[in-house]
């Protein structure tokens, strides 16, 4: 009985391995593909025969005509604020709303449950002629301010705040602590594991997102990098592909590095809001 | 600090789901009442970042998007005359209209792709949570089948577009076959249909196998008891037992799909023809290719009642309205 569960239990993993070769093949193509020159690109091997970077000096030379530096600048600094700005905001907003009464916090609470309702394509139109408007256009204002109002978030840390034991409150409270020394010495403090997950989880989707800047950064130097990749992807790699998948994985690197350095706290974060939300 | 035991009268934990337990909750003692009054300021500048953005980046252009739907707007010169609802009418029903066949094309497309892709958005993951909560290792299947999920838009479609080429594709040299994988029908939904399942079902597996280690794990060992192997426990006690979890996945997948944009727009183009153009794509293109900012931000605003509709559906069933 034992080995025979344990032969079925053994299948399983087997097959889960196997499902991670048929899953990772893409993206072993891609580097594969990365390291050949482009008169091997066709040949079908998965080891490249004379493997050569050359692909990447040509992306990363002067005066290439992708400036992939300055893209994943742009991204890291969009996702980066982005991220410290929907985390600070939103712990804010859901200290008041689950820990101090005040008249109106009824409304607060449903205008936020009402634009989590609010899908991105029916804003996208009038964001884009406000930011037209207000010649913000391919600026940073553009690429961190709309990721801002993030009513998910709210969510998140209300959720946790509610859970915090009132006698931490009461004993910074009778210290003499303002309420804005409350929020910062006791509740961020204690809600660290849910602003990071918040955080990260904001960074990956601001880092990945396409289609506003898509069409808030018409000028090359303001692109995102998927934007940069996706607009030379359409142009002039498009037959070239050693050179796309050089700088696709040019782009896939930095997301790597951050999910080695967070994956348990993204896996955790993830398993935990899905089964709240 | 250590936790000392609750006050009596009220309690620390609240059922996650009641997202209106700030009813129940008593505010801080302030005493004098000009205490309060300079409390009550307090409390609305805790709030006032989020209400500024929210303002600003969320209730005003929805406004600012009806208004635009009312009217001519060209991005160039703006508001070029008031149309009333005419455009709705147009959009709606006047069969003649090429705005209103490209926005019924669309939204039959996008609602085609939601019809393939949440079934296996649900399936995929649910039965590799499932391989991976009856094999163990989640430390290690867990992220590594997640990891797809963590890559953007144009990275996916990039890599996909090159290793589903007819001529010289991986996938055509593996297969020994010419399959136009992204130039004719029904391959070009078929991809893209592929690409968002490889994309994308990490996400969902991360939590369906949260929904199943939730369960009891005395209902599995009874299976085990019964002498049911891995694949009818499968199907008589994982479906079964996990079908809350499975209906919100569900529901998260919908909202995904019926956004479709970044996939068509990137491999396909959209085509063959229109073929795979998703309604998002004839609301990116008339408003920022053709111009016509009125008619898309009508569009776009028919597309977001359609999803409102879903996602309150799912605060409905998040509340436990489907109990």
């Amino acid at each position: 009985m034992t080995n025979f569960h344990l032969r079925r239990t053994w299948m399983t993993a087997a097959l889960l391995a196997a499902g991670l070769v048929v899953l990772y093949f893409p993206l072993a193509w891609m580097v594969s593909t990365a390291l050949k020159p482009l008169s091997q690109a066709f040949d079908g091997q998965l080891i490249p025969a004379v493997p050569t970077l050359a692909n990447f000096r040509a992306i990363f030379a002067p005066g290439s005509a992708s400036p992939v530096l300055r893209w994943l600048g742009n991204s890291l600094l969009a996702a980066g604020a982005s991220s410290l700005l929907v985390v600070t905001v939103d712990s804010l907003c859901a200290f008041a709303l689950a820990r101090l009464r005040f008249p109106g916090r009824r409304v607060v609470f449903y205008l936020i449950v009402a634009s989590l309702m609010v899908p991105f394509i029916a804003v996208l139109i009038p964001l884009y002629e406000e930011f037209s408007g207000l010649n913000l256009l391919n600026t940073y204002w553009a690429l961190i301010l709309p990721y801002g109002a993030n009513a998910f978030g709210v969510f998140l840390l209300y959720q946790f705040f509610l859970g915090v034991p009132r006698e931490l409150e009461e004993a910074a409270m009778a210290d003499g602590a303002s309420r804005f020394q409350l929020w910062w010495k006791v509740f961020v403090p204690i809600s660290i594991a849910p602003m990071v997950t918040l955080g990260l989880i904001t960074f990956m989707n601001v880092y990945n997102d396409f289609l506003w800047p898509l069409v808030a950064t018409t000028s090359q130097n303001m692109h995102t990098l998927t934007v940069g990749i996706a607009l030379m992807a359409i142009g002039q790699y498009s037959t070239n592909y050693p050179l796309l998948m050089a700088l696709t994985l040019c782009s896939v690197v930095p997301i790597l590095l951050a999910f080695i350095f967070a994956q348990r706290q993204l896996v955790e974060g993830i398993s935990t809001t899905g089964l709240t939300l | 600090m250590p936790l000392r035991p609750r006050k009596k009268g009220w309690s620390t934990q609240f059922p996650v789901k009641d997202v209106g337990a700030w009813r129940k909750r008593p505010g801080l003692a302030t005493g004098a009442s000009r205490a309060k009054a300079k409390g009550t300021v307090s409390a609305y500048l805790f709030v006032l970042p989020f209400l500024v953005l929210f303002g600003g980046l969320t209730a005003y252009p929805i406004g600012y998007g009806i208004y635009i739907s009312l009217h001519h707007w060209n991005p160039i010169v703006g508001n070029s005359g008031w149309v009333g609802l005419s455009t709705y009418a147009e959009l709606l029903f006047d069969g003649s209209s090429l705005f209103s066949q490209q926005f019924w094309q669309g939204l039959g497309h996008t609602v085609l792709f939601v019809g393939i892709s949440v079934p296996f958005l649900v399936a995929v993951p649910l039965i590799i949570a499932y391989g991976i909560y009856r094999a163990g290792g989640k430390s290690f299947f867990r992220p590594l089948y997640f990891f797809p999920a963590t890559l953007s838009a144009t990275a996916v479609t990039s890599i996909w577009a090159w290793i589903l080429q007819t001529q010289g594709g991986a996938v055509n040299q593996i297969l020994g076959m010419h399959l136009p994988w992204l130039v004719a029908q029904p391959w070009a939904w078929i991809s893209i249909d592929l690409v968002t399942v490889w994309w994308t079902s990490g996400f969902n597996m991360i939590i369906l196998y949260a929904g199943l280690t939730q369960l009891p794990k005395t209902v599995f060992d009874a299976a085990a008891i019964d002498g049911a192997g891995v694949v009818s426990t499968f199907f008589s006690v994982a479906v079964p037992q996990v079908k809350p979890v499975l209906v919100f996945v569900g529901i998260i997948s919908t909202i995904a799909s019926f956004n479709l944009f970044a996939q068509p727009y990137l491999l396909t183009g959209g085509g063959p023809g229109f073929s795979t153009s998703p309604i998002t794509m004839f609301i990116y293109g008339e408003g920022f290719n053709a111009m016509h900012m009125g008619t898309a931000a009508a569009m776009a605003f028919l597309m977001g009642i359609a999803l409102a509709a879903i996602s309150l559906g799912q605060y409905w069933f998040a509340r436990g309205g489907g109990q």
